[in-house]
């Protein structure tokens, strides 16, 4: 009997595009001898849709003719019921769609990398692919990752971090602590992934603007000093909070300073469909010295065991070239493609890489069923408990 | 021999049930078809004929009509086998053109379009009946039926006037569902917005300024009549709303006494009278009398928000209601605007009241339209104590609308003022106002001038050229022809030539731009004509 996975993507997302083309790639490398995917489709305005035109990437190009060839869906939060449910049903259709076995979000970014779509497939108490709640929400924040990191002793880069509100109330002691971090410094809103609302400060003119542009996109702001002098590399880990392992490292190879949310996602485009992160210039492995790789993938590995992490993520670093430091920049716990051109030049092809964070999901289900949540006794109903039956305590 | 008979009238009925479903299914689709152009024109008659008047002669009915002279033809001259099978391959033929038509906003079949097609599907129904009734000629009936809709459009009329008791009825009852709901919520504030101008802004304002304060519900985008107004109340107030902002449009008189009778505001903000909606206002008397019907409803002792830029706000006297009268300059006002200046980033202002300095304000939006819209929604914020603090964040916040006076800084230092929407006279005298007070080096101006202004366009761009005389240092006009009156309004003012250049195309004033500016320089892009557009 195959196994029945729901790839769940799409969402209410500034990347929700990119996680279109991530989930395509997926379901495509899928081994269908042993898998049976069932795409379940988050439209921009929070919507479900399932049907099998959600398969064709072509059909994304008109969303009205592609949601008119699917069928509009929910998930229940009840424990334990794993169908999926038209919205819609009649004496011939049924509500009843069928089931899924394992969830996979595929989803970047808000309401789907950040815990809230975990919370929900917790609730149903479905096996799920990837970080849970907390290391999603904690991973999705870039003030709060920098806060456990420095906490665990892990190298970051010094920020400070204030609301968008306070902002513009008082400027100048938050202006007071940046100049104590030094310019120039990158700001960033604290939860979006893609380089969207980043940009650098070089003095406190540019600065006030690109407050502004981050208040667009959250409340909260990080601004951390920025290396000037700098090599980007990443480093993709796979596994749980017990056991880890690393892949090899790339070089991401940007236009600018900030790798833009363009060059992510948008170069090499012309003519054709976009391919996601894989069409992004990249270097791998990374031509760094094989200590500097190795000091790396213990960090990278590290950062996914210190913030609880599970299934793949990729982790991106600063190198200062000026004096070979290390920084943690960023983690992310749904990575573009995730990440599976890393693990292909590794040691796993990607239909095997999906094998294994399907086998992780499973695992964790097992380890989960073995606390204890509730107790089966009812409380209320013992005898001599008093409560109920004498209406005094 | 009685044999082939009963075969022959047994293929005849086949054929004639064949032939009835056929006209069936294109009555569905012909019908179909006159509901989306009533649906269109609102359900009114009225509207309907004026279409009409032009689109009687189309395509369909013309196919339609040859159809019926040669069934009709065939009936008459040939066996009713032969008309039958006429009838079934040019109605299914009808049908399928009616099935294949594209439509840019289809017919969405709402309760009230499916009673109005019931009640027309009907009618049709009669017809043929009453025909068949009378005659008992079975096949003639059926092409009765094709003339009847042939002339679907008379039958939908009709069906609309007798169905408009009906319809009057449900609307009614919407109405008094909606004055229910609000009678459960005396605690609710109300706030009534209306003006010629500025108060889709200004609705959008004081919605961001109240909403530090309190669960704020507008009545959203062009919702603007009593429809609107009740559909809002009935889908979307919910119990946790605190104030509801309602924004009155008007485009006859007693519009707003309608809408103010339906949610009694107890504040009122009347943002602008002017020669809006003249062609059925007739004067600006009684627009004036018209907008006023917002300040007439409100409770004795309400907030009336006045915007006395305007004179024939200024000029009506209010009795019995508390008012703030606001101005952009005018220091008699209560409340005015002062110390305005501009940036790349937009304005920094600050309100006065008789004299006393009540706030300063950063905002991302220029022009003094917007700083005026802004002023109205902080008076009812400040009637409503929300915090100046809070509300000094709530305007820093504030977004400008695309391409309607966008102020950007540009990597190469220069600063870009986007009012590539804007088209009448008033806004580009904005545009330019703000051009000249803000800090840069060399103000530039590209534009095509105005079009579409009637008879006063030459009249209105000759203005402008003058305007720009006297506010830029360097005018690129494109289009040799068209910007002509611009250039005469130009040289009334002497402006030297070396200042201006006269581009092909909107390419070549790029091209020229691009070699010429330098940091500190601002640019404004004033009108934007379609590419289309014969230069």
């Amino acid at each position: 009997m195959k196994i029945k996975v729901g790839v769940i993507f799409g969402g209410r997302s500034v990347e929700h595009e990119i996680s279109v083309i991530s989930a395509q790639q997926a379901i495509a490398a899928f081994d269908k001898n042993n898998y049976d995917i069932t795409p379940i489709y988050i439209t921009k305005t929070g919507k479900w849709y399932t049907g099998d035109a959600l398969l064709v990437v072509d059909n994304y190009r008109n969303t009205d003719s592609l949601l008119a060839q699917c069928t509009e869906i929910y998930l229940t939060p009840s424990y334990g019921d794993f169908t999926i449910n038209a919205v819609q049903s009649s004496i011939w259709k049924s509500r009843e769609l069928g089931k899924i076995d394992v969830a996979f979000p595929i989803i970047h970014g808000t309401n789907g990398e950040d815990g809230s779509l975990q919370g929900l497939l917790e609730l149903k108490g479905i096996p799920y692919v990837g970080c849970d709640v907390l290391s999603s929400a904690i991973g999705m924040d870039k003030i709060m990752m920098k806060m456990v990191l420095k906490e665990s002793k892990l190298p970051v880069v010094d920020y400070t971090w204030f609301t968008d509100r306070s902002w513009h109330m008082d400027k100048e002691p938050i202006i007071a602590e940046i100049n104590k971090i030094g310019f120039p410094v990158i700001v960033k809103p604290s939860n979006l992934g893609s380089s969207v609302g980043v940009s650098k400060a070089a003095d406190e003119a540019a600065l006030i603007d690109a407050v502004d542009l981050a208040g667009r996109f959250s409340s909260r702001i990080l601004v951390e000093r920025m290396v000037v002098d700098l090599k980007e590399i990443n480093c993709s880990v796979l596994g749980d909070a017990a056991n880890q392992a690393a892949s090899v490292c790339e070089e991401p190879l940007g236009a600018g300073d900030i790798l833009s949310y363009k060059d992510k996602y948008v170069s090499n485009t012309k003519g054709g469909s976009s391919k996601g992160m894989t069409s992004t210039k990249r270097q791998i492995p990374a031509n760094i010295p094989k200590e500097q790789t190795m000091l790396i993938q213990d960090l990278a590995k590290e950062t996914f065991r210190i913030l609880s992490c599970s299934g793949v993520s990729r982790i991106d670093f600063l190198v200062d070239k000026k004096d070979n430091k290390v920084y943690v920049n960023e983690i992310n716990t749904i990575p573009g493609s995730l990440s599976f051109y890393l693990w292909d030049a590794t040691d796993k092809n990607f239909s095997q890489l999906l094998k294994t964070l399907i086998d992780v999901a499973l695992k964790r289900q097992r380890e989960r069923d073995n606390l204890v949540v509730s107790y089966g006794e009812n409380i209320f109903s013992m005898s001599g408990a008093g409560g109920s039956k004498s209406g005094k305590a | 021999m009685r044999l082939y008979d009963r075969k022959k009238i047994l293929m005849e009925n086949i054929l004639f049930f064949a032939a009835l479903a056929t006209i069936l299914v294109y009555a569905f689709a012909k019908l179909r078809f006159e509901l989306h152009m009533m649906q269109l024109n609102s359900y009114r008659n009225e509207r309907y004929f004026k279409w009409l008047k032009t689109n009687l002669v189309i395509t369909t009915r013309v196919l339609e009509a040859v159809t019926l002279a040669i069934t009709g033809l065939l009936i008459l001259v040939a066996g009713a086998a032969v008309a039958s099978i006429a009838i079934i391959l040019l109605f299914a033929l009808l049908a399928y053109l009616q099935f294949i038509k594209k439509q840019k906003k289809p017919v969405v079949f709402t309760k009230r379009a499916q009673r109005l097609f019931g009640l027309t599907f009907i009618l049709s129904v009669i017809a043929g009946g009453v025909y068949y009734l009378l005659t008992g000629k079975a096949l003639c009936t059926l092409w009765i039926s094709g003339l009847v809709l042939l002339l679907s459009f008379i039958f939908i009329a009709i069906a609309n006037t007798l169905i408009a008791p009906v319809e009057k009825a449900i609307n009614n009852s919407f109405y008094n569902d909606a004055k229910k709901i609000l009678s459960a919520r005396p605690d609710l504030i109300i706030i009534g917005i209306t003006g010629s101008y500025g108060k889709t802004s200004t609705k959008h304002f004081l919605h961001r300024m109240l909403s530090e304060k309190y669960n704020v519900l507008m009545t959203p985008g062009s919702y603007n009549t009593t429809m609107g107004v009740i559909r809002t109340i009935r889908e979307q107030l919910q119990a946790t709303h605190e104030v509801f902002i309602v924004e009155m449009g008007a485009k006859q008189p007693n519009d707003i006494k309608e809408i103010c009778d339906l949610v009694n505001p107890q504040i009122g903000i009347l943002t602008a009278v002017g020669e809006q909606h003249l062609e059925t206002f007739k004067s600006i008397q009684n627009v004036q009398k018209t907008k006023f019907e917002l300040i007439d409803a409100l409770p004795s002792g309400g907030l009336a928000v006045l915007n006395e830029d305007y004179e024939f706000i200024a000029n009506r006297p209010v009795n019995d209601r508390e008012t703030a009268r606001y101005s952009s300059d005018n220091e008699k006002a209560d409340y005015y605007l002062k110390d305005i200046s501009y940036s790349a980033r937009g304005s920094a202002f600050s309100v006065y009241n008789k004299g006393e300095k009540l706030a300063s304000f950063d905002t991302k939006l220029v022009g003094s339209y917007n700083l005026s819209n802004i002023l109205a929604g902080y008076i009812v914020a400040r009637h409503l104590e929300v915090p100046d603090s809070s509300v000094a964040f709530a305007i820093k916040k504030l977004e400008p609308v695309q391409h309607r006076l966008e102020v950007k800084v540009h990597s190469n230092g220069v600063t870009v003022i986007d009012d590539a929407f804007n088209s009448n006279p008033v806004g580009s005298k904005m545009a330019l106002e703000v051009l000249k007070a803000i800090e840069g080096q060399r103000k530039i101006i590209i534009t095509p001038g105005m079009i579409e202004l009637g008879e006063k366009q030459e009249y209105y761009n000759t203005l402008l050229g003058e305007q720009i005389a006297e506010s830029c240092d360097y005018a690129i006009l494109v289009g040799r022809n068209i910007t002509l009156p611009i250039m005469a309004g130009l040289k009334n003012k002497n402006y030297p030539d070396e200042k201006i250049y006269v581009a092909q195309n909107f390419k070549d004033a790029v091209n020229h731009l691009n070699g010429f500016t330098r940091a500190g320089d601002v640019l404004l892009y004033e009108n934007d004509l379609p590419d289309t557009y014969e230069l």
